[in-house]
């Protein structure tokens, strides 16, 4: 059969095929693969929009709304013990004209979107994988194939578009939530220890040092980052919930993966998506040398 | 030639073929074949079969043979080692060889347990594959699962969760929704086992019916070999990894063969 196929091809042929079947027996490139035909399958012939986007709000309010609870108190907390931190350690060392770049550092640019992420992955992420690994142990994945509905048109698409989606409006309201939210808890601290800690904070000068210190790219980031680590998140528990053979106890083992897995793939994509930054400092410093 | 239903062709299968679905893994090329490795125990090896459109035939042979594993390789869901599989008349290639494309050229499967999808009522489960076809208006979809529902004599459950219903009644949906599709050839597996005869005795005039009104071709696993004398239709046994030629039900019982002696000796001595 291969020695067949190679003949047919000419020598560049060969080698992209080559290329070809190394990606594709990667587990990497197999979930690139999913990624691609789950997006691909939305423009499928059997599009209906009616129904589409019944199944996408659902796994949108499903991965978002329900999660929202919890990302709110994460992200005061969160909110709070930065802006405290931030204000009292870089005022006593003198650098108080970036405290708002630190902050956004921390909070918009970085942290914000990779707690979203986790606290995505580790409930949406998870359930995903347990609710489809449990269809393809009951066959009813096999069901749906048999009957001519493609599940990774059925199943997949809804849950990687929808979870983009909800990845992204969760992350604006993890950042807003961390930084207003964190404003009025970072009062009620100072109220209740009756200004311990020595801290002026107004939400004017906060307010205003956070949006100097916003850049365009930050605006960007803030869109593309969240959409990026959702569908890591959505694709990666998917294909690991499809692959599950038919054996009740690997269920529970591919949640883990799916979790554990997401939790890399996404500080990797950061890296990778970080990298724009670095460019851009190594810019600003050669203009300032 | 072109009255086949379906021809199988010297088909192999082993135990690799039967792990887990194949949904996820990237298939549209065919390089990923590697037919049998070393020291490989085969399910199946060798197996020839050829049905003619319209005709009924039953698989029978004892438990643990392999006869669900060949209609999963009929249907597209397992991945046999070597061998041709024709349906229609129409040769599907390995690599194409999904359920997704077998089921395009209107093959529909019943399975053992019924695999209906459990966060859906019953008479969604029964129009989900007509609502992803586009199979006419809503009214006309609506229309056409009553009728299944009416058919199969589950209406009145049409409200309820899957996971409500009894085993039997489960199957009995999962043959409506089957029929509501109008498949040209329907795969049932076990169909009989887990219905209680009133019902047993409903669903064969059903099956006959469909094959007359309908000529839908029918492969029918089944342990139940009267299913084959009431549908007076043929027999074929998965025995020794391979299928012996069918024949009638009576050609086995009145036949000198190891089969007919061994899987018919009940029902020689009862008459």
């Amino acid at each position: 059969m291969e020695a067949q196929n190679d003949k047919k091809l000419t020598f560049i042929g060969r080698k992209f095929h080559a290329l070809g079947l190394f990606l594709l027996r990667r587990k990497a490139g197999q979930e690139v693969a999913l990624f691609v035909r789950a997006f691909m399958s939305f423009f499928s012939k059997s599009r209906s929009f009616k129904t589409d986007s019944r199944n996408i709000i659902l796994q949108t309010f499903f991965t978002g709304v329900e999660i929202f609870p919890i990302l709110f108190v994460v992200a005061t907390l969160f909110g709070t013990v930065v802006i405290i931190e931030v204000i009292t350690m870089m005022g006593k060392m003198g650098f108080d004209d970036v405290v708002g770049g630190v902050m956004v550092v921390v909070i918009i640019r970085e942290l914000g979107p990779i707690l979203t992420a986790f606290l995505i992955a580790g409930r949406s992420g998870s359930s995903l994988t347990a609710y489809i690994g449990g269809m393809v142990i009951d066959s009813e994945v096999d069901a749906l194939a048999t009957m001519g509905v493609d599940p990774i048109r059925y199943l997949v698409m809804p849950g990687l578009i929808g979870g983009a989606i909800a990845t992204f409006i969760m992350n604006i309201l993890f950042s807003t939530s961390a930084i207003c939210a964190g404003f009025v808890m970072t009062k009620v601290a100072i109220a209740l220890t009756g200004n311990a800690i020595n801290l002026q904070l107004t939400w004017d000068y906060l307010s205003t040092e956070i949006l100097n210190a916003m850049t365009f790219t930050d605006f960007i980031f803030l869109v593309v980052k969240p959409i990026v680590f959702g569908s890591i998140i959505t694709t990666n528990a998917c294909y690991q919930a499809m692959n599950i053979p038919r054996d009740i106890r690997q269920v529970p083992k591919a949640v883990g993966k799916s979790v554990i897995q997401s939790f890399f793939y996404i500080v990797c994509a950061d890296v990778f998506l970080s990298l724009f930054y670095f460019i851009d400092y190594f810019n600003e410093i050669s203009k300032i040398i | 030639m072109f009255d086949e239903a379906l021809r199988l062709d010297d088909i192999h299968l082993s135990y690799r073929g039967l792990v887990g679905t194949a949904f996820s893994k990237p298939r549209a090329l065919g390089f990923f074949e590697s037919g049998l490795q070393l020291g490989e125990q085969e399910l199946i090896s060798g197996a020839n079969l050829v049905v003619k459109k319209g005709e009924t035939l039953c698989i029978g042979g004892g438990s643990g043979q392999g006869k669900s594993a060949l209609l999963r390789v009929i249907a597209g869901l397992a991945r046999p080692t070597a061998g041709k599989i024709y349906v229609f008349g129409e040769y599907i290639p390995p690599e194409r060889l999904t359920a997704l494309e077998i089921a395009k050229r209107q093959v529909g499967l019943v399975f053992q347990n019924g695999a209906l999808i459990s966060n859906l009522r019953v008479k969604d489960n029964i129009a989900l594959p007509l609502r992803y076809h586009k199979k006419g208006s809503p009214a006309e979809i609506e229309e056409k699962v009553k009728m299944a529902m009416d058919l199969m004599r589950v209406r009145d459950y049409a409200d309820m969760f899957p996971h409500v219903l009894s085993v039997g009644m489960q199957k009995r949906v999962a043959i409506a929704r089957s029929w509501a599709m109008g498949p040209q050839l329907l795969l049932m597996d076990e169909p009989t086992a887990g219905l209680d005869n009133y019902n047993r005795r409903n669903l064969l005039p059903l099956i006959d019916n469909m094959r007359t009104l309908f000529k839908t071709t029918i492969i029918i696993v089944t342990h139940d070999l009267m299913v084959a004398k009431e549908l007076g239709c043929k027999i074929t046994f998965l025995t020794k990894k391979t299928l012996t030629p069918p024949q009638y039900f009576d050609d086995w019982l009145h036949g000198d063969t190891e089969i007919s002696k061994e899987l018919f000796r009940d029902l020689r001595n009862s008459g």
